[in-house]
Order: structure tokens, then C-alpha cells, then sequence
């Protein structure tokens, strides 16, 4: 009796069932998978600034500890104090202000970042094209190319219209994009001076020494670039948490009803089996092991399908909607499956109870 | 077999505890859904609140701005704009997103520095009153509430401490952001934008004269609050629009698998009586009928619990997470209703195809 796989064959005897069955717990558990893959897209691209940054240190207004979506103004007279403490390599001033970029054809928020030409803080690599020289501007190839524009074209920003130098990637996300101009051409077209948002600054030794220095030193806020990041992280994950946590709880009772209506209604068709498993002298153990057995069996194939769907998803999103990354990564996925071997657990109840309930000589009445 | 026995209609409540778990299922579909409807047009109404509701004829702002966020203007055009005749009163405002640290959260809001006295402030208070003095800040009550601000209290904006003076109401914005509404000379000195301002607030009578007035006489653009709001509609629609469709087609297709796997699983318990019925000359028209029936009638349960269940859960959300708005409308009725009837519709494929290859001798085989 040990080693006849009762379970699966029962779920697996009707295999349009079990397929429906499963589809239905895969599309729950998809929901749950697309959610948390689109938010780990959305935090990747949003530090991707920072975290390819030669910048060691991040020093901002007091108070700020991040770029998206915040305001940071520090007096220019701060960036020669950091350049004359102990320990500071290079120190260079940027601006970040959010506008957007236009076209006849379309918009996109985008931050903008005005940086000393040759020094860190611009783009890290171009795909195309050069530095932006004087009334031009650099920008990200995967918004070029949903605008349709290319190196040499024309593009309104802050009210002006500049011409793209060149193209960056990796800088477009699912809410805004960047792009790049020199300094004083942001400073001149937002009327600004004597400020700059952010100071980016090399160390030679520790960074987190050199953060605490400057701190110590200005009363900015300054940070490593592997804090900064992690403080842009938490944004995201702290903007989105409570919408996750509705969504999430949908998905996973969706999926509670799909896993417990398949294997009740999966029992039911093999409730005289039961009966005579009982009759055979099976003991409770062993009739909840088989349900059990065909809990774990369609989780475990509904989260292959699901994790397969997600795939085929971000390739689709991808293609069409070029903005929108998806990111699955190990431990989101070790989580939905937690939530699953939860759900097979719960689902199993009703099914239990009712084999349970089988009198073995049910078999001989019929 | 004649047509006035209702035959799906006892198919289908053959097995109740099936039957409720599958409405149970297909109604969570349902329910989600709804929420995504609502929680979407909560948000469309939560994202133009401030140009919705600010009481102003006219937004004057920097020629190409769109969305509130954009462009700048010198403070001195709300002089120019207050000279132009027909104007009843002009104040600039400046907006800028900022990022508090809340209780080791972060939590974004958009800082509006206004004149006190004057147009761009808070158009509800819940306590307390408006900002009439440096120094001073109102914040939404649900925000306040969230993170035991409290009237009379401190709060802390980018390294600056405000009193909190006044709690306004409806001043919560997209994905949980809020309102923070402060005097334009403190958001001035926070953001180190002496003398700027993001757009001037006019009120006007007869106001086609006016508009073309003033972009006469200041050279800036001159929009109404419904094309702001309209932009800033856009904006975030195009951001976060294809995740809620998304969403809505994944739990459209969660719902149309449980309402298929129940219905075939009803007609595969009961598949003798469907070969007895061929052999007895019914038709693949009239099977089609009964299977068709079947999915039509957990459709519509689903709808009423999917109905029952938004209603509650709506009401849970907003009581546990007050910044979300959630908005039952008449076209996302429509649209629940519209989709249940097509889960019906689709659901009766597979089971369909089950029974038309049934062969009626093997009703003897039995």
C-alpha cells in the first residue's frame, strides 16, 4: 500500500480537472509573483544612478537621505569645506530637479541631472554620442526610442528646448527616466545659484568613516552609496507596501479557494476509493497523507506554471511596455512558496474532514 | 428531458459545500475585481485633489509645464498677474515633493508653500486652523493620525522643525502620499529657491478676457484647473495603469478557471446522466443549455458575493489604511458584470467539449 502514489493519481486520474485546477492556482499565485517582481524591477532601476556612481559618499541637505522623489538644496560654500576634510578624494557638486522631457509625440517624467562637465556625476557610459556640451542634453536610449528620438534631434526640458549629445542606458523606469546636462545650464534654466542638490564625493579609506566625517563637519546628511541605495530602496518598498500587502491577500485567497475546491472536488469523485481503502484497513494517516499528497502535487505544479507565466510576462512586458522591468529574484519566490505549502495546507482541510467521514461500508451499498 | 426541467440548475446545487466554496472563489475574483476599479478611480480623484479643489480660476505657470510639479515662475509675476484687470486675487505657490522619515518610514508628501491669507492652501480643515505664520505647517489628518502627529506637535522637514498647526481633510494624493502645506517663505527657505514659485493662482471673474490678459501681459502659460488635473491624471494613469490592468486580467482569468473547474467537475460526477440524456436524443444544442446554465448561474452567485465581499473588504481596507480611496462606480459595475457574464461564457468551453465527446453507449459500459 506504502508505495502506490494514491494522491497523485487520484489528482492526475481526470486530467482536464487537475489542469483546470491548477491553472487556477498558478494565476493566483502569478498575481502574488508579478506584484513582487515588478516592485524588485522598479527598486533596481530606481538606484541604478547611484549604484553606478564612482561617488563613495552621497551628502545631502540635512535631513534627506535619498533622490527619488525627495528636495535636497545645500550651499555650494559646503562642497570647499568637504573638499579640505581629511580623507575626501574628489568632491563634485550635481543638481536634481524633476521636469519632463516632451516631444510633439509624447512626454516623460524625467529627473535631470546638471553636472561639471568631465567630472563624476554624469552618465557612467554612453551608448551613443558624447557629453552634452552647452544647451544640450544627454538621455536614456529606452526613452529615445519610445519618443522616437535619436542623437542630433531636438527635445523640450525645462521649458527649453536642447539638442541629445548622446544616450545613455538603464535610467528609464516605470515612473520616470533621467537625463543629463551640464550644471550651470540647470542652475541658469531653473534661475538657481549658490546651491546644489547633492555633493558627490571619492574617499580615500573608509566611506563610512568619511560619512560621518562630513557630517560631523557640515551637518549634512551624508551616506555610503551602499546606504543611499538601500535608502532609495526603502522608498519604493514603503510606497508600495500597503498596496502589496491588499494584493497579496487576494491572490493567496483566490488561490485558497481554487487549491481547496480542486482537491474537494477531486476526493469526491474517489470517495468510494477512500471507502475502500478504509474497509482495506487504511488508517487516517494514511487516507490524509493521499489528500495531502495531492495538496503538494498541485501547489507544487501551479507554482511551476505560475513561476513560468512570469517569465513569459516580463519578456511580453518587455516587448510592449519597454518601462516596465521585471525582477524575480530567489527570495521572493521562496516566499510565494511558502505561502503555497500554506495554502495546500489549508485547502486540504474540507477534503480531510470528508474522508474522514467515509464509512467503508458505503463500498458495499453501492 | 423536457425543457421546464431545470437541469443545471440541479447540477449545480447537487453539491453544496462545492458550490459554496466555488462562489466563495469566483466571488474573491469578482471582489478583486471591483477593488482594483475602485481603488483606481480613488486614485485618479486623490491625484487631481489639489487643482480639484484649490478654488482657482487659473494656473499660471512656466510655458510647457503640464502637471503640478513643473516649471517656475519668479514670484513678482503674481504682481504683474493681480494688475491685469478682472483679477480678484493671485498668490504663488510653490510645490516640491519631500521625503519624511516617519518611525523608520519613509513617507512622501507634497510640501505647498503658500502666502497665508492668500489662494493655494488647505480647502478643508478637520481641526485646528491654516497656516498663518512661518514656521507653521497643516498636515493631512489620516498622515497625522498614521504617525501620531498630533495638533500643537513638532514635525520635521528636511532637518527644519514645524509647528503643526492645523489637520486638513481629503489631502491624501497618490500611492499614500499627502499634502503638506506650509508658508511659500518656509518652503522657499527649505528648498533654497528664494524668489520662485512653481505657478500663481488667480481667481478671476469673466474669465476668457482674463487668460489672454495675463499671458499677454506676463509671457507664461495661463491653464485651468480641469487641464491640470487632467495632466496629472495622465501622468499617473500612464505609470501605474498597466499595472491595475494587468492585475484585472489576472483576476479575470482566476475567476473564469474556478467557475470552469467547478462546473466541469459537477459534469463529471454526473456524466452517466449526460450519456443517458444523448442516448435519449438530446441535442448538442441542449446539452450545451444545461452546461451553459450551469456556469451562467455560479457566474451570477459569484457576482452577488463578489458584490457582498468589495463591500465588506472596501470598508476593512479604508478603516485599516485610510490613505486609500476606494470608489464603487457605475462603470466599474458595468465592467464586473460585463466580465462575470464572460466567465460564464468562457468557463462552459472545456466542460462543453467534455460532454459533446461523450459517447451515450458508455452509459452501459458502467
Amino acid at each position: 500500500m506504502g508505495g502506490v502514489p494514491v494522491g497523485r493519481r487520484n489528482l492526475f486520474s481526470d486530467r482536464r480537472r487537475a489542469v483546470l485546477g491548477i491553472a487556477g492556482v498558478g494565476v493566483a499565485l502569478l498575481m502574488v509573483l508579478m506584484l513582487a517582481a515588478i516592485v524588485n524591477g522598479a527598486m533596481r532601476q530606481v538606484t541604478r544612478y547611484i549604484d553606478t556612481s564612482p561617488a563613495d559618499v552621497f551628502v545631502a541637505q540635512r535631513g534627506v537621505t535619498n533622490m527619488h522623489m525627495a528636495s535636497s538644496a545645500v550651499p555650494l560654500a559646503d562642497l570647499t569645506r568637504i573638499r579640505a576634510l581629511p580623507g575626501v578624494a574628489w568632491a563634485e557638486p550635481i543638481l536634481y530637479l524633476p521636469d519632463a522631457l516632451a516631444t510633439a509625440g509624447g512626454r516623460q517624467v524625467a529627473y535631470v541631472v546638471g553636472y561639471v562637465p568631465g567630472q563624476p556625476g554624469g552618465p557612467v557610459s554612453l551608448v551613443r554620442g558624447r557629453a552634452p556640451g552647452p544647451g544640450q542634453v544627454v538621455i536614456d536610449q529606452r526613452v529615445a526610442g519610445s519618443l522616437g528620438l535619436k542623437v542630433g534631434d531636438s527635445v523640450r526640458l525645462l521649458a527649453r528646448t536642447w539638442r541629445i549629445s548622446g544616450l545613455a542606458s538603464g535610467l528609464t523606469n516605470l515612473a520616470n527616466t533621467v537625463a543629463f546636462v551640464r550644471f550651470t545650464d540647470l542652475a541658469a534654466a531653473r534661475n538657481l545659484s549658490g546651491i546644489t542638490s547633492y555633493i558627490l564625493a571619492g574617499a580615500r579609506g573608509d566611506p563610512a568613516r568619511l560619512a560621518h566625517r562630513i557630517t560631523a563637519a557640515t551637518g549634512l546628511s551624508a551616506l555610503t552609496r551602499a546606504q543611499f541605495s538601500a535608502q532609495e530602496r526603502a522608498l519604493v518598498q514603503d510606497m508600495s507596501a500597503q498596496l502589496l500587502q491588499i494584493m497579496n491577500l487576494a491572490g493567496y485567497l483566490i488561490g485558497l479557494a481554487v487549491i481547496a475546491l480542486t482537491l474537494y472536488a477531486a476526493t469526491l469523485s474517489r470517495l468510494r476509493e477512500a471507502g475502500v481503502m478504509k474497509a482495506l484497513g487504511a488508517r487516517p494517516v494514511r487516507l490524509a497523507n493521499v489528500v495531502l499528497s495531492q495538496a503538494l502535487w498541485t501547489v507544487g505544479a501551479a507554482l511551476a506554471a505560475a513561476l513560468g507565466l512570469t517569465f513569459a510576462l516580463a519578456v511580453v512586458l518587455g516587448r510592449t511596455a519597454g518601462n516596465v522591468p521585471v525582477v524575480l529574484d530567489p527570495g521572493s519566490v521562496a516566499r510565494v512558496a511558502a505561502g503555497a505549502i500554506v495554502l495546500a495546507a489549508l485547502g486540504a482541510l474540507a477534503p480531510l474532514v470528508r474522508v474522514w467521514r467515509v464509512d467503508p461500508m458505503t463500498v458495499f451499498r453501492r | 428531458m423536457g425543457t421546464q426541467v431545470p437541469v443545471a440548475w440541479r447540477n449545480i446545487l447537487a453539491e453544496r459545500r462545492r458550490l459554496a466554496i466555488a462562489v466563495l472563489g469566483a466571488g474573491l475574483a469578482v471582489a478583486l475585481i471591483l477593488l482594483l476599479e475602485g481603488l483606481w478611480s480613488g486614485l485618479l480623484t486623490q491625484i487631481s485633489a489639489y487643482p480639484d479643489h484649490v478654488r482657482a480660476t487659473f494656473f499660471v505657470r512656466q510655458p510647457g509645464a503640464k502637471t503640478l510639479s513643473e516649471g517656475v515662475v519668479p514670484v513678482s509675476a503674481a504682481g504683474r498677474v493681480r494688475a491685469v484687470p478682472g483679477v480678484a486675487a493671485a498668490g504663488p505657490v510653490l510645490t516640491r515633493w519631500v521625503v519624511l522619515d516617519l518611525h523608520g518610514r519613509k513617507q512622501v508628501v507634497t510640501v505647498v508653500g503658500f502666502t497665508p491669507g492668500s489662494l493655494g492652501g488647505p480647502w478643508a480643515l478637520a481641526a485646528g486652523r491654516t497656516v498663518g505664520a512661518d514656521g507653521e505647517v497643516v498636515i493631512d489628518r489620516t498622515l497625522a493620525a498614521e504617525h501620531a502627529i498630533t495638533l500643537g506637535g513638532t514635525l520635521g522637514v528636511t532637518g527644519r522643525s514645524f509647528r503643526v498647526v492645523g489637520l486638513s481633510s481629503g489631502t491624501r494624493s497618490f500611492m499614500g502620499t499627502g499634502y503638506l502645506f506650509m508658508s511659500l517663505h518656509s518652503a522657499q527657505a527649505m528648498f533654497g529657491a528664494e524668489n520662485t514659485a512653481t505657478f500663481v493662482l488667480v481667481r478671476a471673474a469673466g474669465p476668457v478676457a482674463v487668460r489672454a490678459a495675463i499671458a499677454g501681459r506676463t509671457g507664461l502659460s495661463v491653464a485651468s484647473p480641469d487641464l491640470v488635473a487632467a495632466a496629472e491624471q495622465n501622468l499617473y494613469a500612464g505609470i501605474m495603469g498597466k499595472i491595475f490592468n494587468l492585475m484585472v486580467v489576472i483576476a479575470f482569468a482566476a475567476g473564469t478557471l474556478i467557475v470552469a473547474l467547478t462546473v466541469y467537475s459537477a459534469i463529471s460526477d454526473r456524466l452517466g446522466e449526460y450519456g443517458i440524456a444523448k442516448a435519449l436524443g438530446a441535442r448538442r444544442g441542449r446539452l450545451f443549455r444545461i452546461v451553459a446554465g450551469q456556469t451562467t448561474v455560479l457566474s451570477g452567485l459569484a457576482l452577488i458575493a463578489g458584490l457582498l465581499l468589495y463591500l465588506g473588504g472596501s470598508r476593512l481596507i479604508t478603516a485599516l489604511w485610510p490613505q486609500f480611496q476606494i470608489e464603487l462606480t457605475f462603470r466599474a459595475l458595468g465592467v464586473v458584470t460585463v466580465a462575470a457574464l464572460l466567465m460564464g461564457m468562457l468557463a462552459a468551453l472545456v466542460p462543453t467539449r467534455r460532454v459533446a465527446r461523450l459517447d451515450p453507449a458508455s452509459v452501459y459500459r458502467r
